[in-house]
């Protein structure tokens, strides 16, 4: 016989449950007719049901985690990149950079050299462009 | 030097300024993002249903014979051993969604600190007049965050690409163990604290004493309540994860238009909708 499958599982726990629901509906529809003796041996048959869909319920939980480790592991690698990309953010090498564009551009403009600030503007956007994409060739 | 310059160095700088900060116009906009984010990550986090879970088999002995004991005892110590693989799934969502927000929030202030440091060097090597040294300030600033935000949209598109099918497995394997364990389980806990009372109210020989009947229904509704609370709280957990999913998916389907005001506006209703279903599962679980 195959393994049990979790979503089988979970139905398997599913009939259990509702079996012993239906028992115990049944139970208290022939209450007169029964004797105590019988009563009380349906109502342990009823909590064996029961506790037997919890107990599938577990197992089938623990199908579930088993199946679920890999994409774990996946998301978990990419909270360590957003981790990452944050403590790039809060470097202050680029951002120096740019502050040294910035200054070069300050520069041109202050000495009133017109020629020199399209140069400026380059260096910034260069600054710039190493911040966002700092994969990208240097 | 800078004076000579006069009014036509600040008004190229002006120029300047202007040029630039329509170059760099557009500066993204991640605060519904942002609110998505944290809110998520507060919501994934509902370490009471895993308590629940695995309390159920402790609960569940005074309505059960001393002899079904040692079983649940059992069937305790390994729901126990899920505790930790329960936890990682909720926690690894809400550290996902703590990065994503950390990302989406940024980190200006420590820029515009930096910057300040540079006021001081503009002012030894450029020999700028106030005027023109608040000029180049307000653009240094300007820019820092700007290419900050730039990086950000970069970092957080590349993030939301690589993280949404992970995140989407892991939040349906959640999902089926909300509904499909604990709350089915739940269920058996509602039948068997039902049968409980019943059997002391309708079992056979019984003798009906009314005011010990009317404590006995009391005391049933109660206990019911409480199974139902936790049974809703399952259920709403489920549709706060329902509504992660949905909207981490509209932000991998529309991750080249991120921070755009337009997007940031459609993707609001998502939001909307999770502070919602947030607010009806801390309504219940009060």
């Amino acid at each position: 016989m195959d393994k049990l499958s979790e979503n089988e599982a979970f139905e398997l726990g599913n009939q259990f449950r509702d079996a012993a629901i239906a028992l115990g509906d049944w139970r208290f529809k022939n209450r007169a007719g029964l004797s105590k003796v019988q009563w009380d041996e349906l109502d342990e048959r009823e909590i064996t049901l029961l506790n037997t869909a919890s107990s599938i319920y577990t197992s089938a939980v623990s199908f579930v985690l088993a199946e679920s480790k890999v994409p774990v592991a996946r998301l978990q690698s990419n909270v360590e990149s957003a981790k990452s990309a944050i403590q790039h953010i809060a470097s202050f090498k680029q951002v120096l950079d740019l502050a040294s564009a910035l200054v070069l551009l300050a520069g041109a403009i202050s000495s009133g050299n017109v020629a020199s600030i399209p140069a400026g503007i380059v260096a910034l956007e260069d600054a710039a462009e190493a911040i966002i994409r700092p994969d990208g060739p240097v | 030097m800078v004076r000579a310059l006069g009014i036509t160095g600040l008004f190229r700088l002006a120029l300047t300024v202007t040029f630039l900060m329509t170059v760099v116009s557009g500066c993204a906009n991640f605060k519904e993002i942002k609110a998505f984010a944290s809110l998520s990550s507060s919501a994934a986090t509902h370490d009471a249903l895993t308590r629940d879970y695995i309390g159920a088999l402790e609960r569940r002995k005074q309505y059960q014979p001393q002899k079904f004991h040692s079983e649940l005892e059992a069937q305790k110590m390994r729901r126990e051993a899920q505790r930790a693989g329960l936890d990682v799934l909720q926690q690894t969502v809400a550290d996902y969604m703590q990065g994503l927000g950390g990302l989406a929030a940024g980190e200006i202030r420590t820029y515009d600190k930096s910057l300040d440091d540079l006021s001081e060097r503009l002012n030894k090597v450029t020999l700028l007049s106030d005027d023109e040294k608040d000029a180049v300030g307000a653009l240094s600033t300007l820019l820092a965050r700007t290419v900050t935000a730039a990086y950000r949209e970069h970092e957080i598109s590349k993030l939301i690409r690589d993280a949404n099918k992970p995140l989407q497995d892991v939040i349906k394997a959640t999902r089926k163990i909300v509904v499909k364990g604990m709350a089915a389980d739940l269920q058996v806990e509602f039948a068997l604290v039902g049968r409980y009372y019943d059997n002391f109210i309708l079992a056979p020989n019984n003798p009906q004493e009314p005011v010990a009947m009317a404590l006995a229904n009391e005391a049933r509704v109660e206990a019911l309540r409480r199974v139902d609370d936790r049974l809703r709280a399952a259920q709403r957990y489920d549709v706060i994860l329902e509504k992660i999913a949905q909207g981490h998916q509209y932000l991998f389907d529309h991750r080249d238009s991120l921070g755009d005001e337009e997007l940031e506006r459609q993707f609001k209703p998502y939001v909307d909708a999770l502070r919602a279903a947030y607010r009806d599962l801390l309504d219940v679980s009060r």
